[in-house]
């Protein structure tokens, strides 16, 4: 029953799934898309997605099985079964993988070279879990040094935790007499994880409500996302330093020393002035309502002009999200906007990986949620789109860089770019409104010598806000529309000697 | 089969109760009025992600969709509501743990009126229909193209079996049986799963024979097993897994001891570290240290299928070990070395480094 009762709900997504791509971006010629075949019989709530050195592609999915897939024969061959919700792949070689699933980080390792997997080893479960059934777990990725990252969900206050559970339970983590707000009841929910080449996990960063994706950039500053709800206003891009909190107070009682009771009790005041803001924030309802994990495109061209920056993954809508981060007042902020949109992409875009050719791989989970299932592959055509390559804060205003030459006149008309800025409230709510939107006015425009870059002055310019542009009918200098008519910039600080 | 007919009440309101399931639904996709009736909707979001609720005139669902999803980005300042002639009655985003009310009189005019959730993406599956008429017809829920196709089933609490050979279908009634797994599970075989009776780190072992247990790898032992299916887990997969699995069968076997093994000192601590498990012939071989003594356990069914035998390791031990039984436990036991002392099995060195210990369900001894 449950099986005729999921077709017949994806078959209604999948009607609906053209209607809705109408709205969404113009025919792509520059990317193009294709729907991977997926085994018979694989429910393909796809975990994570990953590259084996050999080429094949390796794959987990919810129901526990880890599957390869060789791309030149479209054959899928299963490696390994059994784990319990695995979210993150890292390769260590064809016949090794390390699997994040609830309970521990694993070694699944082929070791007869019978292409299965015949050892399990445990490699950390230093962390609780109490059961609640939103405590996925996500990671590992990998520093320079060899250092393992993981990031442990809070656990859902729409749920219980279990009679029996891992770990020493502290019942300081759960707000008070109310149900609703994501909680942290067991060892270093809500925290990112650091283990060190000699196996010891220590907690990193807190403050973190459903960090379900976590990665690298070029120059191995670490991200993770997070998604709104209670105490998030509008789900967010982190840059995650040690020692630092995020915002969701739960995972407060895991701090080394930490004495000030029950977090969810201090004043507001207290945790703002705590918190670490979003280095981009994705507003919700317009970029992303539900961010995946951040892949940073090292693929130097293979795919499009967009190396170096990062590609995120977006649950709710047919949408990948592309980021552009720069370094002002010492601290990492940026822009969002839809890189893919419609064209035949699906929901629940929950895990990228690059394959050895250069495409974007995706694969779609929808795990109760809002998504999909299966894998998608992105191409590149070679065709160069026409797009905001980037949006940089300047003292005055922003500079926007084109990836080809714009048509002076509709690029200098003042009434092609409009923005707006809002801000999102931090409180223990479920999610924020836009508070204080106000259209600023753009009072000067200038255009480079090569037409590629727009430099404009605003009116005013306020920290901690999000900057919202939404783009008129700009032509390129060959006279093709632009791909993207919207860019969110967070300005978290503004720039030395600004007005 | 669920079908909401409003309530009739005093004041002549009718009150109308809608909530949320999981997967976006509506729990009510339906319900009658009558013509001019004085109606009081009560939304509630007991779900994790925000909702709306728009009723529209008839026939004009995807029209509103479409023109939520045009608003862009003015749709969260405005609640996703377009402004719309076709958008009779609205009720703004309702946040999880939230409850808004709407009243509204019914239209005078009959048909069917959708009513739908306009955030992102929602539309195209969560909606329902309200049948405004003075004869309180409604067609038959199979045939009711205005509610979403997945509700269109007389039963929506959904079974999926866990093993191949559990009967699914109760008379004629034929049921598409949609295999678990993209290859037919083969015993043994096992789930790290959640399961009652053991803490979240369990993991559950379907064995040959119809035999299966649970062993649990926070506090490294041998929870209990059972005879008949496997496990049920419809319920676990169905949406985000806020539930357990199902024990299909019946236990035999349920450890009541501090801890089965005791090294060295009979009344020492036991501090266990689970390791992992190596597959041999597809049995797990589990791996724990006791007390920071490796020790391997691989558990197998027993000879006549009555029970379990469980085959230790313990290859770098040089202590006495000591096997704890609970009389109450369900099973009797049979060693194939050491020597049994009020239920205490004691092996010298020499025989823990590979010893077997067979249980056998007792007479009658289900637990």
């Amino acid at each position: 029953m449950i099986a005729k009762t999921i077709t017949r709900f994806l078959i209604g997504i999948l009607f609906f799934t053209e209607i809705q791509s109408l709205i969404a971006q113009d025919k792509n010629e520059s990317y193009r898309i294709e729907t991977i075949p997926m085994p018979e019989g694989l429910t393909s709530e796809t975990g994570a997605v990953e590259f084996l050195p050999d080429g094949r592609l390796v794959a987990c999915f919810t129901r526990g099985e880890v599957m390869t897939y060789e791309p030149s024969t479209k054959k899928w061959k299963l490696f390994a079964e059994g784990l319990h919700d695995p979210l993150g792949i890292l390769v260590v070689s064809n016949s090794e993988l390390l699997i994040i699933q609830r309970p521990e980080l694993t070694r699944v390792k082929d070791t007869d070279g019978d292409g299965t997997a015949d050892l399990y080893e445990k490699v950390t479960d230093d962390f609780g879990i109490s059961g609640n059934y939103h405590e996925f777990n996500y990671g590992p990725v990998k520093d320079n040094n060899g250092n393992l990252f993981i990031a442990l969900n809070s656990s859902s206050g729409a749920g219980n935790i279990r009679p029996i559970v891992r770990g020493e339970i502290n019942p300081l983590g759960r707000e008070q007499g109310s149900k609703g707000q994501m909680f942290s009841n067991v060892p270093y929910r809500g925290w990112v994880m650091k283990l060190s080449p000699d196996g010891v996990l220590k907690p990193f960063a807190s403050g973190f409500r459903s960090p379900n994706g976590i990665g690298f950039d070029l120059d191995g500053n670490l991200f993770a996302t997070d998604n709104q709800g209670d105490w998030i206003g509008t789900s967010a891009l982190h840059h995650v330093q040690e020692g630092k909190f995020y915002g969701h107070p739960g995972s407060l009682v895991w701090q080394k020393g930490w004495n000030k009771g029950n977090p969810f009790l201090l004043p507001l005041s207290v945790l703002d002035s705590m918190r670490t803001r979003g280095a981009v924030l994705f507003p919700h309802g317009i970029m992303a309502n539900s961010p995946t994990q951040p892949l940073c495109d090292r693929t130097e061209g293979k795919f499009g002009p967009f190396s170096g920056q990062l590609l995120v993954g977006e649950m709710n809508k047919e949408r990948i999200v592309r980021v552009m981060l720069e370094r002002v007042g010492g601290e990492l902020q940026g822009a969002c906007l839809p890189f893919f949109d419609g064209n035949g992409l699906r929901k629940g875009n929950n895990r990228l990986v690059f394959g050895p050719d250069g495409s974007l791989w995706i694969g779609q989970n929808s795990h109760g949620w809002l998504g999909d299932q299966g894998i998608q592959r992105i191409a590149f055509t070679g065709k160069q789109p026409a797009d905001i390559y980037s949006m940089n804060l300047t003292e005055k205003g922003f500079d926007l860089t084109f990836t080809q030459a714009l048509d002076a006149s509709t690029a200098t008309d003042i009434v092609n770019y409009k923005f707006r800025n809002y801000y999102y409230q931090y409180h223990s709510k479920y999610g924020s409104d836009q508070m204080d939107i106000n259209t600023i006015p753009v009072t000067k425009i200038e255009i480079s010598d090569d037409h590629k870059k727009i430099s404009l002055t605003l009116s005013s310019l306020k920290p901690g806000y999000v900057y919202e542009l939404s783009l008129g009918n700009i032509k390129t200098s060959d006279g093709d529309d632009l791909a993207n008519k919207i860019i969110c910039y967070t300005l978290n600080k503004l720039k030395a000697g600004t007005f | 089969m669920k079908q909401l007919f409003a309530n009739q009440i005093a004041d002549t309101v009718t009150t109308v109760k809608i909530n949320v399931l999981v997967g976006l639904q509506f729990d009510q996709v339906r319900f009658h009025v009558k013509p001019g009736e004085k109606v009081k909707l009560i939304f509630s979001n007991s779900d994790d992600m925000s909702h709306n609720l728009l009723i529209t005139k008839p026939g004009s669902r995807l029209e509103i969709v479409n023109e939520a999803l045009q608003l862009g980005e003015k749709g969260p300042s405005m609640d996703y509501i377009p402004r719309s002639a076709s958008v009779l009655w609205s009720i703004p985003v309702v946040n999880p743990n939230q409850t808004k009310t709407l009243n509204f009189i019914a239209p005078q005019q009959a048909g069917v009126y959708p009513y739908v959730c306009t955030l992102p993406g929602h539309g195209f599956i969560m909606f329902g229909a309200m049948y405004v008429n003075s004869d309180g017809k409604i067609p038959e829920l199979k045939n009711d193209l205005n509610i979403p196709p997945n509700r269109r089933l007389d039963n929506n609490s959904a079974i999926i079996n866990q093993h191949n050979e559990h009967k699914v279908n109760e008379g004629n009634k034929p049921t598409a049986i949609k295999p678990l797994h993209p290859y037919k599970p083969v015993s043994p075989y096992l789930y790290r799963i959640f399961i009652e009776g053991a803490s979240p780190a369990a993991i559950a072992v379907s064995l040959p024979g119809n035999l299966s247990y649970c062993w649990d790898a926070s506090t490294c032992k041998l929870r209990f097993a059972w005879t008949g299916g496997f496990l049920d887990n419809s319920e676990l997969w169905k949406g985000k897994g806020d539930v357990l699995a199902k024990v299909v069968g019946t236990l035999f076997f349920s450890d009541k001891t501090e801890f089965p093994l005791s090294i060295g000192n009979q009344d020492s601590i036991q501090v266990v570290d689970y390791k992992g498990y190596s597959l041999i012939n597809r049995y797990p071989e589990f791996h724990y240290t006791l007390n920071g003594i490796n020790v391997y356990e691989l558990i197998m069914p027993n000879n006549d299928g009555t029970g379990l035998i469980r085959k230790f390791r313990i290859p770098d031990g040089n202590k006495i070990v000591w096997f704890n039984t609970n009389p109450a436990d369900g099973v009797s036991y049979i060693s194939s070395a050491g020597k049994w002392k009020n239920g205490k099995l004691k092996l010298v060195p020499k025989q823990a480094i590979d010893f077997s210990i067979t249980m056998s369900r007792k007479e009658g001894g289900l637990l």
